[in-house]
């Protein structure tokens, strides 16, 4: 088994109108984690949690082999962390942002940084107050990058970009990433934004981690089966049925457990099916939340 | 704590305020001069402006370090730093009193020297001293505000507070037997009344900054 980077364990936050509950979250060193919710599902929450900025009701947090909060500055000796609330100093150039960075971290890759200025095509002498957003949100990589982190924590840093600003933010990103290998965990609650770079997914919803497996597996075990029922023939029992749609003699099953054998079954049971369909991560996503929150209203 | 990361987040800060320090460092040489060379009406004027200049900065250097960090949302930048809270809170004490202590000493220093220097009034010393230390008291008062509710209206209010006081406290240490008996006579007393309010003030710069830590270091979400 992987060495954990992060482990969350029956982490608790109560708030006045909102609470995280029973958080478990592991995230395996040398991977990337994309963190999907909904704006208010606990992202945020989860995330300063894990900074040590804020501090859990009940439950424990290691990171990097830190108990967060009590070790919460040792611990940012190795994070680099991006959030979307986050502004640099506008009076202050990229440059001053770089030089005050660099004494405090031991790694700090001054060389690695200008790769990185140039590859984002940002000058170094430029205010951040003449920066545009996008420009920003890339100096705000930068600066994360080039202190060559152990664990990079990126808190919807797309947020609020332009769709141009936006893919050219993840594409820098990814290239970047492929320079070396990391752990990262990426929020947002565009899961276009995450499918692209993670090969690990965990959903929240209102509080609660709701879903968490490896990208490929998730993409694996969820499937749509489109059956075709004759008059006589019940819908079929099949494991793992988040969802039942269509109209009643052309059901539409969304499954979280498919597995091939799954249509000899129908097959078996009276049921054409008529496709397999697979599913985009927002699918998953949206078909996991709604399911979720169908099982607590009931 | 971390000194090191400390002294990394006070040079920041005093690098942000640079302008403001240079612009109240002309101001206060040119009232110390106005008060110098001005007359009797240059006298007050001068004092007049400086205790403005005193104001000015602190109320510049606690807005811009303590609240401007978070209205400017680079709290984050900052705590995505190695650092803890205490870390956070010692370098912002540290740094809003390094920047208004030198200006307050030589405001202290120069009207002390005036008192001295001019017979007359040389009654008013303990007074004057007593007065020195309440604008500290003043200042440590809002940076405490300041620190523990990083908002605008409550450090203002404190600030609006600590300049009231300055007017109450200097009429009750002006009716205090000890002191206000020869204040405005020729001759130096230093009673021992002067002496206890000068500890009440000292004591009170000390609850103030250590309920600022206190608090702190039980405050639970920091951004």
């Amino acid at each position: 088994m992987n060495e954990l980077s992060v482990q969350f364990d029956g982490v608790c936050k109560r708030y006045a109108h909102f609470a995280l509950e029973d958080i478990h979250l592991e995230l395996p060193t040398g991977s990337i984690m994309g963190f999907i919710g909904a704006n208010g599902a606990g992202k945020s929450t989860t995330i300063r949690i894990l900074m040590g900025l804020v501090h859990q009701d009940k439950g424990s947090v290691q990171v990097l082999g830190h108990p967060m909060p009590a070790e919460q500055a040792a611990a940012k000796f190795d994070i680099g962390f991006v959030s979307e609330d986050m502004r640099l100093y506008g009076a202050a150039t990229l440059a001053w942002h770089m030089d005050f960075l660099k004494p405090i971290y031991p790694r700090w890759d001054a060389a690695y940084a200008e790769v990185l200025a140039r590859r984002f095509d940002l000058k170094p002498e430029q205010r951040i107050k003449g920066l545009s957003h996008g420009q920003r949100v890339k100096a705000a990589l930068l600066l994360a990058l080039a202190r060559r982190p152990r664990l990079l924590v990126l808190d919807e840093p797309t947020t609020g970009l332009d769709p141009v600003a936006r893919v050219e933010v993840l594409g820098e990103l990814m290239a970047a990433l492929a320079d070396e290998e990391r752990t990262i965990l990426f929020s947002s609650h565009n899961t276009l934004d995450v499918e692209q770079i993670s090969d690990q997914i965990t959903f929240i919803d209102r509080g609660r981690i709701i879903d968490s497996d490896d990208k490929e597996t998730f993409l694996d075990r969820w499937r749509r089966l489109r059956l075709v029922l004759p008059p006589d023939v019940a819908v079929p029992h099949l494991p793992g049925v988040v969802e039942v749609g269509g109209s009643g003699r052309l059901p539409v099953l969304t499954t979280n457990c498919f597995e091939p054998a799954m249509v000899s079954v129908c097959n078996e049971l009276g049921a054409t099916v008529q496709a397999v369909d697979t599913m985009t991560l927002e699918e998953i996503f949206l078909a996991n939340v709604h399911s979720r929150r169908e099982r607590v209203t009931a | 704590m971390n000194y090191s990361m400390v002294k990394s987040l006070v040079l920041k800060d005093w690098y942000f305020q640079r302008k403001a320090i240079l612009l109240c460092l002309g101001g206060g040489i040119a009232s110390l001069a106005i008060v110098a060379f001005g007359g009797k009406v240059g006298f007050y004027l001068g004092l007049v402006l400086l205790i403005t200049i005193l104001i000015v900065i602190a109320a510049t250097v606690v807005m811009g370090t303590l609240v401007g960090e978070r209205d400017n949302q680079t709290l984050a930048f900052v705590m995505s730093l190695p650092i803890s809270f205490r870390d956070y809170t010692a370098a912002k004490m540290l740094v809003n009193l390094l920047i208004f202590i030198p200006f307050w000493l030589v405001l202290t220093a120069g009207s002390l020297g005036l008192v001295l220097a001019a017979p007359p009034i040389r009654g008013l010393f303990a007074f004057t001293v007593i007065m020195a230390v309440e604008i500290l008291v003043s200042t440590c008062l809002m940076i405490a505000v300041a620190l523990v509710t990083e908002s605008k209206g409550w450090t203002t209010s404190a600030m609006i507070a600590g300049n009231l006081a300055l007017d109450v406290v200097g009429y009750m240490v002006a009716h205090i037997p000890g002191i206000g008996n020869g204040m405005f006579g020729p001759v130096v007393h230093w009673r021992p009344a002067a002496t206890v309010s000068l500890i009440v003030e000292f004591a009170l710069i000390a609850l103030m900054l250590g309920g600022a830590f206190f608090i702190q270091s039980r405050k639970r979400e920091f951004i």
